[in-house]
């Protein structure tokens, strides 16, 4: 299957320039399957999406669709076809 | 048979024999090629009708597909049943299968392939029933062929019973056959496109690992492990998405396995679509090596210059002067937003390399470095620095880059946040995190500090390659005098205010640690509360702080030349941390310590409440030297003797986290720092755009 990931502006120079790109995974993928997909393609998103421990870094927020995926299950999210995976700043700063 | 003609067909040789029969290379004397001449075995026809093979070699020949042999022909002489197929010069998989199993990208392509052709005889209703290895070739160009659809015989339950308990005593045909057999066909239902499906994976199984899932001496073995064993996990060298569509193609469960071809198809593709291009990145996807900075002034550097580096909570800000540092040329903010925690200039070995350490909120910290005073830097894809996956800590942020001694020009030192050492051998390329200081027994009782838990001092012994000093906030100082392998707690001496013990082994938050090339075996210590010295390489510590307004501080910078002189900017308390009844004072001591003066000509001294983060200071390697700091509201001081007098050299500029101060030497000049040794520098990297001037004031 197929997912569309929106990427956020300061990750553009790692994909390209595209602010959005495809990436195919086998149906039944939870998040990070897909992100780990998404990592092999576009190898310079992984250290900046997630920590070494393997978790999404402190101040990324990951939207599957609309819902943000801290209240979903987190990286077990499951992805359906064809969706909609966001990785957005979160609001922060100082 | 050879020389023998059946109908138009004139037998030249035998090119294989397998369960259905022989195979000859014949000759179509009609049309003039070469073809595949299958006579079947008399035994095939004895289980079957003949009308009813017949009929299903009629109907597998109607499949055109390019990854399916052709069947052109099937006929009937005597008693002899045959099929002429398309001619393919090739090699059977089982036979380009090693034990080593075939590369990802072979595996995935010819999977690709074999899935497509289950796809299109399964949607025309044709079922392989004998999905193997030896039923599908490759062709030199690399095209997969599978042979022999609709031709594989249908096993009776006696059969299975047979093939079963005797495994190693039945015929040929058999054997190939049962370890590639779905268990619902042991069990002895009809073969159907589940089935092959089954197979498919089986056949992938051993192409990816170079052996069978289903393994045993006997039948029965083979037979109990496809019923009842789940598959043996795959070498790690397979990756995860092939690995997963191989397990579900053998799911025992017929309602769990992909129910189509065509799923194992496009699960495939994506798979290979991932190990293409996790082999062969584009650089379009995978992001500059390089970030190029356009539409930006950077300084022009030339020889002799003196160069600032003010790291800030926004972004770094890069300044040049000539030798006489009256003037500043301000280059930024480079990195904009990111909070810059340290940066380094190194001139080790001809380079003009800038460091810096950049902490982006959002995306983490990333060490960068340019070679030309900043248009063009490093811009790496995976971060270089990262905690071992087995210590479950992550880089919260890189607080010092510290180049190693003048004769290693290859080494560097990172201290992070959460505290830990980092050394990299090879110029900054790869670090690797030192074990020894991480793994010592007092590290999980460190306290963090208010900036966190952090290691944000590197003291190499400039004579003695085997020591090194840290400092943690709050761990204290810890020396190693075997390379890191060990360390030992340097307290001894130094209070501690917040604790219920005064004078603990560790546990002190220590700020600052400085000390002199020339007496490498005295140190100066800027505690949270507490001006120290040791003469013994940190065994003890004695107090020496007389005639400061504050013994509480952060920053603390020793002379380039001068082993007695130290420079510190105290802070009214750990409440306040702002210098103290609003005068803006540094305080040197010129006697190690034995008394403290200050220096505040050109500073302001009225409502001045200032703080100088514990990285703000620093000088350059001039004779006068210049003393320069930064204050946590933007604005950046200048002595260019060695701090009698200061100027303003550039404010406004957001919070002030580090500066560090360097001279510039290229083209063979005379090196400032006295114990440098000389080198020639091969090339010139003199940047030529417009300089954006800023006069000094105050």
């Amino acid at each position: 299957m197929q997912v569309l990931f929106n990427i956020p502006g300061p990750l553009r120079e790692f994909t390209g320039n595209q602010s959005a790109v495809r990436v195919e995974v086998e149906a039944g993928a939870n998040l990070l399957q897909v992100l780990q997909a998404l990592f092999v393609v576009y190898p310079g998103l992984r250290h900046r999406v997630l920590a070494e421990t393997g978790e999404t870094r402190r101040h990324v927020n990951i939207f599957v669709a609309n819902e943000n995926v801290r209240y979903t299950g987190g990286l077990a999210t499951a992805i359906p076809a064809g969706a909609e995976v966001s990785i957005v700043p979160a609001i922060s700063g100082g | 048979m050879i020389g023998q003609t059946l109908d138009h067909y004139r037998v030249l040789a035998q090119i294989g024999e397998g369960g259905m029969g022989v195979v000859y290379r014949a000759r179509d004397e009609v049309l003039n090629r070469d073809v595949a001449l299958k006579l079947l075995a008399h035994g095939a026809l004895e289980k079957v009708s003949s009308g009813h093979l017949l009929r299903e070699a009629q109907t597998a020949s109607s499949l055109s597909h390019p990854n399916i042999c052709t069947i052109h022909q099937v006929g009937k002489t005597g008693n002899d049943f045959y099929v002429v197929m398309e001619l393919i010069e090739g090699r059977s998989l089982c036979d380009l299968i090693t034990a080593m199993g075939l590369s990802m990208e072979i595996v995935t392509r010819y999977g690709t392939q074999i899935a497509d052709a289950l796809a299109h005889a399964h949607d025309r209703g044709i079922v392989h029933r004998d999905l193997k290895g030896s039923n599908v070739m490759v062709t030199p160009e690399g095209r997969v062929k599978v042979l022999d659809f609709g031709l594989a015989t249908r096993l009776d339950r006696d059969e299975i019973s047979q093939l079963t308990l005797s495994y190693t005593s039945l015929e040929s045909k058999l054997v190939g056959t049962l370890p590639y057999m779905a268990p619902e066909v042991l069990r002895g239902q009809k073969g159907d496109h589940l089935s092959d499906l089954w197979s498919l994976g089986v056949l992938l199984y051993e192409a990816a690992a170079g052996k069978l899932p289903f393994r045993g001496n006997t039948g029965f073995e083979v037979t109990s492990a496809i019923l009842r064993e789940p598959p043996p996990a795959l070498p790690s060298t397979v990756p995860y998405g092939l690995a997963a569509v191989i397990q579900r193609c053998l799911i025992k469960e017929r309602a769990d396995r992909y129910q189509r071809a065509s799923e194992v198809r496009e699960a495939l593709e994506a798979v290979q679509g991932a190990v293409l291009q996790s082999r062969h990145p584009s650089e379009k996807t995978r992001g500059p090596r390089t970030l190029v900075l356009r539409g930006m002034e950077h300084l022009s550097v030339k020889n002799g210059d003196v160069l600032l580096l003010v790291g800030t909570n926004k972004g770094a800000f890069f300044l040049r002067s000539s030798r006489d540092r009256s003037r500043w040329d301000v280059a930024g903010p480079y990195f904009h937003g990111q909070g810059i925690y340290a940066m380094a200039y190194d001139g080790r070995s001809d380079r003009h390399r800038l460091w810096v350490s950049a902490n982006n909120v959002m995306w983490g910290a990333f060490l960068r470095s340019s070679d030309d005073f900043g248009r063009i830097w490093t811009n790496p894809l995976e971060a270089s620095i990262r905690f071992p996956t087995e210590s479950g800590a992550s880089l919260r942020n890189i607080w010092q880059i510290c180049l190693g001694r003048n004769d290693e020009p290859e080494k560097l030192y990172c201290g992070v946040e959460p505290a830990a050492l980092f050394e990299s051998g090879d110029e900054g390329e790869s670090w690797s995190m030192v074990h020894g200081l991480y793994d010592h027994p007092h590290r999980p009782r460190w306290m963090p500090s208010n900036g966190g838990l952090i290691l944000h001092t590197i003291l190499p012994d400039p004579c003695n390659k085997d020591r090194m000093y840290v400092a943690v906030s709050a761990g204290g100082v810890y020396r190693t005098e075997d390379r890191g392998t060990t360390w030992q707690a340097r307290n001894n001496g130094v209070r501690v205010m917040f604790l219920p013990e005064k004078y603990p082994e560790f546990g002190q938050c220590v700020h600052k640690i400085v000390l002199h090339e020339s007496r490498p075996e005295r140190l100066f210590l800027q505690n949270h509360w507490g001006l120290y010295r040791s003469d013994n390489r940190g065994d003890s510590w004695q107090d020496i702080a007389r005639g400061v307004p504050s013994d509480f501080g952060f920053a603390m910078l020793m002379h380039p030349h001068n082993a007695d002189c130290v420079y510190i900017v105290p802070v009214e308390s750990d409440e306040f941390r702002c210098t103290p009844e609003g005068q803006l004072r540094v305080y040197r001591t010129r006697n190690a310590g034995g008394s403290w003066e200050a220096l505040d000509r050109g500073l302001p001294q009225k409502g001045a409440y200032e703080t100088i983060l514990r990285d703000a200071m620093s000088s350059d390697s001039l004779d006068p030297a210049g003393i320069y700091f930064g204050t946590r509201s933007g604005t950046v001081y200048g002595s260019r003797d060695e701090g009698k007098s200061w100027k303003k050299i550039v404010e406004r500029l957001p919070q002030i986290l580090c500066v560090k101060a360097a001279v510039v030497h290229m083209d063979g000049a005379p090196t400032a720092k006295p114990n440098l040794k000389s080198k020639i520098p091969k090339r010139r990297k003199t940047a030529r755009t417009k300089r954006v001037r800023r006069g000094t004031s105050g």
